[in-house]
């Protein structure tokens, strides 16, 4: 099941700022042999557990994170996804596999070069925040750069700007105990971006936060990530964060990769039975874009005629444009159209029953889903 | 094994009648049928058999005549134990001077200054008007030695206790080494540490110093690995995340992180130094300790009062002061924190200064209110008409003979008449059936090595007052925390008179009970039973009040009458807070019955006040080790399996 394998094939041109291959974590007595072992690999986690007293928290997981990219680990409690994430700087060390940044190995980096890493290029994002009590909010976020040795001046100054940009002006004398749960994550956010580093780490940064703030604070980083373009390594186990934020997800179970790519294939084409449970109840028309629905247009007078969309619109967008209009709209790029979309497709896609390959309802017309590109196109648009 | 039944009880709570309980008790059974058939023909004697003990009290002797010869000459002596008598005496006596020269108005001023800026503006006058209080009772002087043997001890213990607790919060082999030996010096009498370095050290202020870090140092040591093991794991994962080097880590996370803790051991810390410092007056720490000690060998209770009263104040003042600045530690600092600082300094300084010029540096004598006189008539009073002869009730004195009469005498003599052998027996199977068989050996093999001793008859006479104390203790402990964690108002009530008690040196309690019962076994049961209540309370009460809410709702909900509520559902829930309490009662108070040595208890007790007074250190010496085994003993048998991280008291 190497579904990362194959997706990470698709990349071509400048190198991932994290590339990973056969990454393994085992917890447990003489951990090092689970790995190698084709006959221990293969045993599921209870039987591993009954066999060796191992626990593989990671299993044999491969991805790519691609510059500027909002790359989403997701999964539920227990599936790996806070281990994977510490492996990437080795704040818990990896069983076997092979981890680079930028090209860098980071498994045979020292112990100076991995420090170096933490201080300048990887800066993390903690579920519980993991602010200092003792420090005012501004010293919490110079703390990094006092770390590096910054002096006291220049780190106050370097933070009092990112306590602006994250929205914390007049509370940098508090204490953390004196902030909200949303105020501290922003606290956390503006920690790790005053170093300044080339990824940011989050993990499962909202989770422990009130729903309006959590929503608050996804639209944050969305802003952040316009604004600066930083690469994000994201980890959560909410699928409507993962949909919301991710330029591509990676879906974990059991400390595997089941299934890597943009919101649209995880929701538009589910790997197997436990992706497809996942994905049930999200809104279908929010995720998938008008390209998975369109059709080759039928006549030069349907190619001309009728509302236009960006291929990337929603469908629920392009639902409105089709009613408002009481016809079928074009998908124009570039001022070419590339196909049209009309109620009955967009139906579909609501219904579930477009897009879909190999669902057990596949009662849907065969020449609707002729035009629809392979996922491995989508992926390769910059979004 | 252990484990396994551990949890087997925890599922059915009521009774220990429950099945692992059984099989443990038919084990041993099982084990002195075999045994004490065998142990009772080789060696039938009620008392512990002859043939069973080994003379320790000659070699002692011999090598306590060794040391006193060759203090001034062996090089162990001339290059190690020399050096550290001296700088404790040099410090001290430094410490001391400078408190003088600073004069009563301005160590007054300092104290109170410092109060100020660690505590808030009420402690400060609190602490003033303390201060000012041991100069009136004309016991300025003590009150500075005593100070000054404090600052000496304190510093060492909590340098010790930091550089301990260091190393076992860092490391898993040292936490595993030092918690036992930690956790058991907290269970033992401070008594039992007297011997062993006047053993060393000879009577006088370095033995004083020295007893009392040995003391004090253990709570600074726990509770600085506990501060540096409890860290919130996230929050070292984040700084281990911006690359900080271990070095930066412990800096500016780690202990931090545990300042909480720390504070919190500095104040236990200081206060069972002083404590000890007071106690420590047997082996020549002088000071207010030295006071109570000469007046309570002389029954004068006047003049002993005196003394206690300043030692209860600097108690209350050091306690407050240290606990309010731990509890301010959350707080944002106030605003122009370092200038009031400033000014609080300049403003001792100008005191002290003013002392000095005006040369009025010592206490003067026209102000000393004497009260010795008054509280002297007042307890003759007591003795002529309370002692004995009211009318229905009976007079103190006569309580004390009839508890000794009904109540100690018998409890004596049966613990004496029992074959030896089943006294094993019984703390075999109390220790297993609360605790793991672990626990068990280890009390067993403590109560067989005073047997080894050959103190067998003055330990059990020891013990004898203690189980006595004990059940009045949890008698009169368990009804009032009951009563604390039932009504809001009768805890308000209890809380600042359990505050008071709990922060007093375990010597003042000796104090008043002289005064109201004479000397005798008697007062030594009634100092151990007032010594160990608060605790007991307290803690019963803690854990009454946090009994699962949603529990106690339920049984309310489905009709139980308040009766059942704390039958089936308060007192099941809290067993192991009430273990706890019968735990932490048992130790409090064999510490005070030990002490009771003082003022008559006898037995094991007054051996060691005995060997220290004759020099007889051997005799001493072996009763301080019964002291330590029976401490031992004690705390294994009514050791919960899973035993607290803190303690309550």
């Amino acid at each position: 099941m190497s579904t990362a394998a194959t997706t990470t094939a698709g990349t071509a041109g400048d190198t991932p700022v994290f590339s990973v291959g056969g990454l393994w974590k085992v917890f447990g007595p003489k951990a090092d042999r689970v790995p190698g072992d084709p006959e221990l690999t293969a045993l599921g986690p209870a039987e591993l557990r009954s066999r060796t007293g191992c626990t593989a928290a990671v299993r044999d997981v491969s991805f790519d994170v691609r510059k500027g990219e909002v790359f989403v680990v997701m999964g539920l409690s227990g599936s790996g996804k806070s281990t994977l994430v510490r492996c990437l700087t080795r704040l818990i060390e990896p069983t076997a596999g092979t981890i680079a940044i930028d090209g860098e190995d980071v498994r045979a980096m020292d112990g100076a070069r991995l420090r170096e890493l933490r201080r300048h290029r990887a800066a993390m994002v903690f579920q519980h925040f993991g602010l200092l009590p003792h420090r005012t909010v501004l010293d919490n976020v110079a703390y990094g750069l006092q770390i590096q040795g910054v002096g006291k001046a220049e780190r106050r100054e370097r933070a009092a700007e990112v306590v602006a940009k994250v929205g914390l002006e007049g509370m940098e004398q508090r204490r953390p105990a004196q902030l909200s749960g949303g105020q501290r994550q922003r606290v956390g956010l503006a920690r790790a971006l005053a170093v300044d580093p080339e990824v940011l780490l989050f993990d499962e940064p909202f989770s422990a936060l009130d729903p309006l703030i959590r929503r608050d604070m996804q639209e944050e980083v969305v802003r952040l990530h316009r604004e600066e373009g930083r690469t994000m390594v994201f980890i959560t186990h909410d699928l409507q964060e993962a949909l919301k934020l991710g330029d591509r997800i990676a879906l974990m179970r059991d400390g595997r990769v089941v299934q890597l790519g943009t919101p649209e294939e995880i929701v538009g084409s589910p790997a197997d039975d436990y992706v497809r449970a996942f994905v049930r109840d999200v809104p279908r028309e929010q995720v998938m874009t008008v390209r998975t629905a369109m059709r080759p247009a039928a006549s030069a007078e349907e190619a001309d005629g009728g509302p236009a969309v960006r291929p990337d619109a929603t469908v629920s967008e392009a639902i409105e444009a089709v009613a408002r209009a009481g016809g079928p709209a074009r998908v124009m790029e570039q001022g070419r159209c590339l196909g049209v979309v009309d109620s009955a497709a967009l139906l579909d896609v609501v219904a579930g029953v477009a897009g879909m390959t190999g669902v057990a309802g596949a009662a849907a017309p065969a020449r609707r889903r002729e035009p629809t590109p392979t996922p491995a196109a989508v992926s390769e648009e910059p979004v | 094994m252990a484990t396994i039944t551990a949890t087997a009880r925890k599922d059915s709570p009521p009774g220990p009648l429950t099945s692992p309980a059984l099989r443990k008790l038919l084990t041993l059974a099982l084990v002195a049928a075999v045994l004490v058939p065998l142990a009772a023909a080789r060696w039938a004697s009620g008392t512990w058999p002859e043939a069973l003990t080994v003379d320790v009290s000659e070699p002692l002797g011999e090598a306590s005549d060794w040391i006193i010869d060759n203090r001034d000459s062996h090089p162990l002596f001339l290059y190690f134990f020399g050096h550290v008598s001296n700088v404790v005496v040099i410090a001290v006596r430094a410490v001391y001077l400078a408190l003088l020269a600073v004069g009563w108005a301005g160590v007054t001023a300092v104290a109170a200054l410092v109060a100020w800026r660690a505590a808030g503006s009420r402690l400060a006058l609190g602490t003033g008007a303390a201060f000012l209080a041991c100069g009136l009772l004309g016991m300025w002087v003590p009150t500075l030695q005593t100070l000054a043997l404090m600052v000496v001890a304190v510093a060492a213990s909590v340098a010790v206790g930091v550089l301990l607790g260091l190393a076992a919060g860092l490391s898993d082999r040292m936490h595993r080494a030092l918690r036992p030996v930690l956790d058991t010096m907290q269970v033992l009498p401070a008594f039992a540490y007297l011997l062993p370095v006047v053993l060393v050290f000879g009577i006088g202020v370095p033995a004083a110093v020295l007893a009392t870090v040995v003391y004090a140092a253990p709570p600074m040591a726990r509770l600085t690995a506990l501060g540096l093991r409890g860290a919130d794991e996230e929050v070292l994962e984040a700084v281990e995340s911006l690359g900080a080097t271990a070095r930066q880590r412990l800096l500016t996370a780690r202990i931090p992180l545990a300042r909480r803790e720390l504070l919190l051991g500095l104040n236990q810390t200081i206060m069972m130094a002083l404590s000890m410092a007071v106690i420590a007056s047997v082996i020549g720490a002088g000071g207010l300790g030295d006071r109570v000690y000469q007046a309570l060998a002389s029954v004068d209770v006047g003049a002993a009062l005196a003394a206690g009263i300043p030692i209860v104040l600097l108690a209350v003042v050091l306690d407050r002061v240290t606990g309010a600045a731990g509890a301010r530690l959350g707080e944002a600092p106030a605003p122009h924190a370092r200038a009031l600082w400033a000014y609080a300094l300049i403003a001792a300084v100008a005191v002290a200064v003013a002392g000095r010029l005006t040369d009025r540096l010592e206490w003067p004598d026209g102000w000393v209110v004497g009260i010795a006189e008054p509280v002297n008539r007042a307890v003759g009073w007591m003795t002529d008409h309370l002692y004995s002869g009211v009318p229905v009730v009976g007079g103190t004195a006569d309580w004390a003979g009839h508890f000794t009469t009904w109540v100690l005498d018998p409890l004596r003599d049966g613990l004496q008449w029992l074959p030896w052998w089943s006294v094993l027996l019984v703390v075999a199977a109390l220790a297993w059936l609360i605790g793991t068989w672990r626990t068990a050996l280890t009390a067993v093999l403590a109560m067989a090595a005073i047997g080894v001793l050959g103190v067998w008859k003055p330990s059990l006479d020891t013990l004898s007052q203690v189980l006595a104390a004990v059940a009045v203790t949890l008698v009169v402990g368990f009804a009032t925390g009951i009563a604390a964690a039932r009504s809001d108002r009768v805890e308000r009530l209890l809380r600042p008179v359990l505050d008071v008690f709990q922060t007093m040196p375990q010597f003042v309690y000796l104090i008043p009970v002289v005064a109201l019962f004479g000397v005798g076994r008697a007062p030594a049961v009634a100092a151990a039973v007032v010594y160990a209540l608060p605790a007991v309370v307290r803690i019963t009460a803690q854990g009454l009040r946090q009994v699962d809410p949603a529990a106690l709702e339920s049984a309310r909900s489905l009709g139980a009458t308040s009766g059942q509520q704390l039958r089936q559902v308060q007192l099941p829930l809290a067993r192991p807070a009430l273990l706890l309490a019968v735990n932490q009662g048992v130790v409090l108070v064999l510490a005070v019955v030990i002490i009771g040595g003082l003022v008559g208890g006898g037995a094991l007790g007054y051996d060691v006040v005995f060997g220290l007074a004759q020099g007889d250190l051997a005799t001493g010496l072996v009763a301080g080790a019964a002291i330590v085994c029976l401490g031992l003993m004690l705390d294994r048998v009514t050791q919960p399996t899973e035993r607290r991280a803190k303690k309550g008291a």
